[in-house]
Formats: C-alpha cells, structure tokens, sequence
C-alpha cells in the first residue's frame, strides 16, 4: 500500500508562493517509492463555509453537501495532510479557514460522540504540514494562524508532535518564492524527511 | 449629528451567544443617545480576497460585491462592533473573507499611498471586537486578535476594546453568564458617550 499524501492548495491566486512552496515539497514526496499524491486547489474545490448548526453533534456528518463529502473521506484515508495557506490580514486565507471550520464534524465525532476519526491501528502514524507564505517581513507573521492550523490536525487524529511547518516571509509578489535563498531546498528536505518518518512509523 | 455604531454579526448562527452580545453593547449605545445599525454577514453576498492585486495597481476591487459597500458603510461610522465566534481557534470564515477584502485599503494605504489616517481621526473611530468561545481556555482568543487588528488599522479605526466571553459550553449559553451581557451594554453606553464627546473637543 502507498503512503497517501494528500495537500490542499489554500490559496485563491493559483500557482503563487504558497502553492509553488506546496509543489516544492510533493514533488521531493513524490519521488519517493510507494508514495501517492494528491493535490486539491481549495478555490476549486467547492466547500462551503460552517453553518455553526451544530448539527454534526448529533448525525455524525455534516448536512452540507458540497465539496467536503469527498473531501471528508479523503482526510480520514490519508496518512499525511499539508496544509498550504498565504498569510492574509494576520491568518488563513478565509478559504483555508473555511476548510478547518468544517473540520468540526470530526470534532464532534471525537469529543462529542466519543467515536473514533481513524482505526487503532492509524493513530499515531499520520502527519500533518503547514506551508504558509506571508509578504510581511515580520517574524511573528504567522502566530495567529498557528492555532488553528493546530486544532484542525487535532481533531483529525495527527498529533501536534507530528506536524511540521514551513513558513516563510517577505516573499509578496507572484514569483517571489522562486529567488528566496533557502525555501525551495528546505521544502525539498521537509518532503523527503516526513516520508521517512512515516515509512520508520509504518514498519514499527 | 449623533455618534452612529456600526454592529457586525459574523456568525453563521442568528440570534446565537455572539450576536446576542452585540445586540446587548448596540442597545447600550443606542440608549447612550447612538444612531445604531446592525449587518448579519450571512445575508449579504460577498466573495473572499481572490489575491489578485489587483487593487495595487487601481486602489479598488475588481469584484463589486456587498463587501465594498460594507466597507463605505464601515468607513462612515464612528464606532464599529466586530463580532464573530471563535470557530478552531479563530474567527469565522465569513468574518475572515470581509476582512481579507480589505486589501484594496492597504494598497492604497501603503502602496499608493492615497489614503492616510490622521491620529486625531483614529481616536475618534473607535472598533470593538465582540466574541464568544465555547472553550474555557485563557488564549482561546489569541489567534482572534492580530486579524482584527489588522482590520481596525486598515480602516483607520482605534482598536478601543474588547467584548469577550469564553467558556460558553460550560456556562451553557450566554443568557447564564454571571456578567458578560450587563459588561456590553455598558460598554456601549460608555463608547457612545465617550465618541459624543470626543466629537465636541476641537
């Protein structure tokens, strides 16, 4: 069986920084044996916002049908999610947070109807990456969207220990990812090191 | 002319903890003497920031939407009341994609430099965020506030204060919390008088 990696591509200008940052890092996954990927454009992919009616609590699904009912399924069988979001006003891009709002049927399966998101024998081997880009130069650019990059791979059973990020500033322009010294062999090492956790999680 | 504010409902659920409160601080200053006008952004059709940037070049938006009158109405009002629930760990999707349509006023903030706040106009437009969480977490705001102080800077507005409440889910609702409700109201009588007042000094 594959490693299944599975990335979403967060923001709505395709093929800027953040996704170009994406594509760095599934092109080094893929290169890898027995690795499958799986890139979905978050501006195509047509998910709705959370209707917050709580809904979930009781069905165990959302009553939205849309974009996230394969998506929904594509999550619970991946063994790594990257998430990829530009910085927009200080968070997500409303997209991506989108996307995390509507984890909330997996919130309420874990927290509320006690079930479990993945089978015992997946807990513990999924990882998580969170890409972002930001154009400020400032380092603390990226803080307020780290909680909720944490609490939407919590509720879909990755360990806050088995996320990894890749965040990188001052890159504004289309293109400007491209001339940042370090980012494209960071992105490269990043790929290729989670698949080599995974494979060591798999065989243990 | 009298103070007006400007209430925002960002959550997707009406009349729930959130926009309760912020009814509570507009009744407040609508009883302060206020002119008070409230928006639910779920009833509005507004498309998120597409990052085209476009409004670099121009200083406006290419897509004309209820986002833009949103934000002459915003611009118009010496007081706005933002207000969204904390949804995993940040603000609402709804409320994320007003304010990442908001980049055309950075651009003609910071790159074309056509608009330009005075401090004397920040400190007489004053925005509050409103919010509720159902987590009983100290931080469970955190992630909310660098985003709307990124919105009260792009719109020339002081971030004067915030109305929070968190552990809605073991409260059981807003109506059962000891003083979260009777807190926005006087804070919207407070933030009304105070603007009628700072409208009066020279």
């Amino acid at each position: 069986m594959p490693i299944k990696v599975l990335a979403f591509a967060g923001s709505p200008r395709r093929h800027g920084n953040s996704e170009t940052l994406l594509d760095w890092v599934l092109a080094s996954m893929g290169g890898e044996t027995d690795v499958s990927v799986e890139k979905i454009a978050l501006s195509e992919a047509n998910i709705n916002m959370c209707n917050g009616c709580n809904a979930c609590e009781k069905l165990n699904r959302c009553i939205q049908r849309d974009g996230m009912d394969t998506v929904h399924d594509k999550i619970i069988e991946a063994d790594c999610i990257v998430l990829a979001s530009p910085i927009f006003c200080m968070g997500l891009a409303a997209q991506v947070k989108a996307l995390v709002d509507r984890a909330q049927v997996f919130r309420s399966r874990k927290y509320v109807l006690k079930l479990p998101i993945v089978p015992p024998e997946r807990r513990g081997k999924r990882f998580g990456i969170f890409l972002a880009t930001a154009g400020q130069n400032w380092d603390h650019v990226f803080a307020a969207a780290i909680p909720s990059v944490k609490c939407f791979y919590h509720v879909i059973d990755i360990r806050d220990a088995d996320i990894h990020y890749l965040m990188i500033n001052n890159v504004d322009e289309k293109g400007a990812i491209e001339r940042h010294p370090t980012a494209k062999n960071e992105a490269d090492m990043l790929g290729k090191d989670v698949i080599a956790e995974l494979k060591k999680r798999f065989s243990s | 002319m009298t103070v007006t504010v400007f209430g925002i409902s960002g959550s997707p659920h009406r009349h729930g903890n959130t926009e309760t409160l912020l009814d509570k601080f507009l009744e407040g200053a609508q009883e302060a003497g206020a002119t008070v006008e409230k928006v639910v952004l779920k009833d509005l059709h507004y498309s998120p920031c597409r990052g085209c940037n476009a409004c670099h070049k121009t200083g406006d938006c290419i897509v004309q939407d209820d986002a833009i009158v949103l934000y002459d109405t915003i611009m118009a009002a010496d007081c706005i009341a933002v207000a969204s629930p904390i949804y995993t760990m940040g603000i609402t999707a709804e409320l994320k994609g007003l304010i990442d349509r908001g980049q055309y006023l950075w651009a003609q903030k910071f790159i074309l430099k056509t608009l330009y706040f005075t401090d004397e106009h920040i400190k007489k437009h004053k925005g509050i965020f409103v919010s509720t969480a159902g987590l009983g977490w100290d931080k469970v705001f955190d992630g909310a506030f660098p985003v709307m102080t990124a919105l009260f800077n792009s719109v020339g507005f002081e971030y004067y204060d915030n109305i929070i409440a968190n552990d809605m889910d073991r409260y059981g609702g807003i109506r059962q919390h000891p003083t979260a409700l009777s807190e926005a109201y006087e804070k919207g009588q407070k933030v009304a008088r105070v603007l009628a007042y700072l409208r009066e000094s020279p």
